[in-house]
């Protein structure tokens, strides 16, 4: 917990016989952790304050009469601290006997079994029995429906407030409070309304026992059943870490996977309880192309090559301007590698996008700032109506920013100009610039005129789709090369190309993992029904599966491996959560083959390792960042 | 819970003069939180119990979260959510009076007024409340106050009397001012 910033004289203090230095300010319980002696708690939390009021975490300390808090005790020079006296067991053991005074003990039928601290606590350091009638419980609602989100047990709660103080510290919606007193006390919200924040998912994840749990998982899965992959959350842009957690190849829920310079533990509930869409069973399973009058099934190998013998009568016969490449932002950074691979280096066509509006003025500069340094800024503007709104997470960001760390957080509309900010920034030496990537110029220049009177400034810009800052970066756009060079001869945008297939004039169209919104726009539509050769890989049946000439089974971001960067330049991986129910290669071994069956072998193999060194090679920010780092642009220009 | 029956979502909303209170109250203390109680006393004088619409208007006065105010409001036992008899009975459980029968004296006045612990006659002139904390008078165990009357040394006879009196009409004495 918050330790103070100047890091002063190390306090050194004795946990148990072993000894630690930690810095003025740490917690008894910091002590404890560094010490690697292990508190149980409730009610503390890394990133809420402290209340102390589960007990659960008393120690001995020397010369204090009674056990103290390890969770709000501060640490002083040469305190002793024991954590595995009697006194501390007899303790604990009573302290959790209270606690399950009135506990239901439903634990075959909760959603938390396996993963409770009550539980766990219970077995560690509880009695084996209580000494009261099972039948004098005191008996609150089960299952109350908070939202259609979030379902409360009252009789599991055990009162530690950490909800209560979620929505005070985190969101400040202050939905959830206590209510009543003593034993009737009971966590609910103002007459029974309905919760309305978009970040209820964190309650059960904060939740130490089984009183709030999702109403998307309930009943679904046990943890032991439940297998855990490190990954990244695919609805937005801002790189939320996440644990996928499947169960039988489905995706039983996501859960939050602690990244304190991104998301800081909690996501939206937007991100987190999208995953059903990745569990749809109706799906492309095999390789199929188009022969005499209907489309077949055929081998991989057949597809590459009708693939590559499509791609390549279109090139002999109109040249190679009239192929156009078209992938999604879902896409990973090797593959839109790959992709602009095989459009310029392959095909040798200019016409190329991740995503259907152009994107103008592309440049590093719109994306210099991270998003944990917001809190380091003496004052943040954010530009225009709202820009979180495409990155939730954003929000408690933002509220972080403000309250605990006391920064000024000023909401402008968009067209301020600089000078009528200059007297609500007056003290400030340093300033965040925040926008959605619509108004990026707005903000850049508003940076600058920021940094021309005297301030340091830089910007945040918002991309939209989980992957599109790293298919700006890697070039998978029409106007810039990786790297942000520009491009000698500039291809056209999405919609361009989409244009210019229904026109006539592009003939061929690959599309890499389409995005099934734009099945709905017209254009989208007619460009696929004009089109001569229309090669799609993609995991979902649709107008562009249909349509294909050739068409590959593509996989969900849960079933592939590979990097993806997230709007301030994160570096992060995603990896294999669930296996395909298909035996055929990942999408980039797809382009990798095609590029071979076009004539121009890849030289390493398409696998996401090797493809990241070609990146790393011609993107030299990208070199060592594929652990989670950030990209180092160099300084503004 | 508190009552949110049709009824109680239209409560009146809240007289002039209480609302007067109630924006007073707020500028005594530097957070607007700390005139919660006040507030409600204020409610309460003037409706007699909490309707979740008076809450309501509470929070909106005050600038506060209606959940922070209900959260208040139903920790404190001396707050109604309820519509109360007109005569509240209070019974003191505490050690003293335990000790001198008040477990007695709660039982012979729910048989007197035919109600349960925390029920109201059914003529509405009564609300029984026994699981009251020490209402300061142990010298004089056991006791219970009516209408904020204390009434001590009781038995079942002493207690019969003082419901009578109160029954009749007759002058109890000062009436102790409520909080503002």
């Amino acid at each position: 917990m918050a330790a103070v910033e100047a890091p002063g004289e190390l306090l050194r203090v004795t946990i148990d016989d072993r000894q630690v230095e930690v810095a003025p300010g740490s917690l008894v319980w910091d002590a404890c952790e560094k010490a690697g002696v292990y508190v149980p708690v409730y009610c503390a939390h890394k990133k809420l304050e402290p209340v102390a009021v589960c007990r659960m975490c008393l120690v001995e300390i020397e010369g204090m009469p009674k056990l103290q808090p390890a969770c709000a005790t501060r640490v002083s020079q040469g305190m002793q601290i024991r954590t595995a006296t009697d006194q501390v067991r007899d303790f604990r053991r009573g302290n959790l006997e209270f606690l399950l005074l009135n506990h239901p003990l439903d634990c075959p039928v909760c959603d938390r079994g396996g993963e409770c601290d009550l539980q766990d606590f219970t077995q560690r350091y509880g009695p084996g029995r209580t000494r009261s009638a099972i039948t004098d419980k005191v008996h609150f609602d089960k299952a109350v429906r908070l939202s259609d989100r979030i379902l409360l047990d009252q009789e599991r709660c055990i009162l530690c407030w950490r909800c209560v103080r979620y929505y005070e510290e985190v969101t400040g919606e202050r939905e959830i409070v206590l209510q009543e007193r003593g034993v009737h006390t009971l966590v609910d919200t103002f007459e029974h309304r309905e919760l309305q924040s978009e970040f209820q998912g964190n309650l059960p994840e904060i939740c130490p026992v089984g009183a709030l749990t999702h109403a998307q998982y309930r009943f679904r899965a046990r943890p032991w059943d439940l297998r855990r992959t490190a990954s990244v959350c695919p609805k937005c842009s801002y790189g939320c870490n996440i644990f996928i957690d499947a169960r039988e190849e489905q995706i039983a829920r996501f859960a939050s996977n602690d990244n304190p310079d991104v998301d800081d533990s909690w996501l939206c509930d937007r991100g987190r309880y999208s995953f059903p869409e990745l569990n749809r069973t109706e799906r492309v399973l095999n390789p199929e192309a188009r022969l005499g009058g209907g489309r077949q099934p055929v081998a991989h190998s057949e597809a590459l090559a009708r693939a590559a013998g499509a791609l390549l009568r279109v090139r002999g016969d109109h040249g190679a301007g009239a192929v156009g490449f078209l992938c999604s932002p879902q896409v990973t950074n090797e593959e839109g590698f790959l992709l602009q691979w095989l459009a310029r280096q392959v095909v040798g066509s200019p016409h190329l996008d991740h995503r259907l509006e152009p994107l103008p003025e592309l440049s590093p500069e719109q994306f210099r700032l991270g998003i944990a340094e917001l809190e380091e800024r003496d004052a943040v503007v954010v530009l225009g109506d709202a820009p979180e709104r495409s990155a939730p997470v954003l929000t408690l960001r933002l509220f972080k920013t403000e309250t605990k760390r006391r920064r000024r957080v000023l909401r402008v509309p968009l067209g301020t100009p600089a000078a009528s900010l200059l007297e609500p920034l007056q003290g400030c030496r340093s300033v965040g610039v925040v926008a959605h990537q619509e108004q990026r110029s707005e903000a850049v220049a508003l940076s600058r005129s920021l940094a021309g009177a005297g301030l340091s400034s830089s910007v945040l810009t918002l991309v939209e789709g989980m992957n599109a800052r790293g298919c700006q970066d890697l070039g998978v756009s029409p106007a810039v090369l990786p790297g942000y060079q520009p491009a000698a001869e500039p291809g056209m945008h999405g919609r361009a190309i989409l244009e210019a297939a229904a026109a006539g004039s592009i003939k061929a169209l690959v599309l890499l993992s389409p995005d099934p919104e734009w099945e709905r726009d017209p254009a989208f539509e007619a460009a696929l029904s004009e089109v001569e050769a229309l090669i799609v890989v993609t995991p979902w049946l649709g107008l562009a599966s249909r349509q294909a000439t050739v068409l590959f089974p593509g996989r969900t971001v849960a079933e592939k491996a590979g990097t993806v960067t997230s709007t301030e330049g994160r570096v992060q991986r995603v990896r294999t959560a669930l296996q395909p129910r298909f035996p055929f290669p990942p999408d980039l071994r797809v382009l990798g083959e095609l590029g071979g069956a076009l004539g121009t072998p890849l030289g390493v193999q398409p696998l996401a390792g090797p493809v990241f060194s070609l990146i790393a090679e011609a993107v030299p920010p990208y070199r060592g960042t594929q652990g989670g780092l950030r990209a180092d642009w160099g300084a503004p220009a | 819970m508190a009552d949110s029956g049709p009824g109680a979502a239209e409560a009146p909303p809240l007289g002039r003069e209480t609302l007067a209170r109630i924006r007073r109250s707020k500028q005594l203390y530097p957070w607007a939180s700390s005139a919660i109680l006040p507030s409600l006393w204020a409610v309460q004088e003037e409706l007699g119990y909490l309707t979740p619409a008076a809450l309501l208007a509470v929070a909106e006065e005050l600038g506060l979260e209606p959940s922070e105010v209900e959260a208040v409001a139903t920790f404190y036992s001396m707050y109604f959510r309820h519509r109360a008899g007109e005569h509240l009975i209070q019974v003191c459980r505490n050690v003293s009076c335990g000790l001198r029968g008040a477990d007695e004296l709660l039982r012979h006045l729910e048989r007197a007024l035919g109600v349960e612990d925390g029920g109201t006659t059914e003529d509405g002139a009564f609300t029984l409340e026994g699981t009251v904390e020490c209402l300061g008078a142990c010298g004089g165990a056991p006791m219970m106050q009516v209408d904020r009357i204390s009434y001590e040394n009781l038995d079942a006879a002493a207690a019969d009397a003082v419901l009578e009196q109160v029954r009749s009409g007759a002058p109890r004495g000062r009436r102790s001012r409520a909080r503002a």
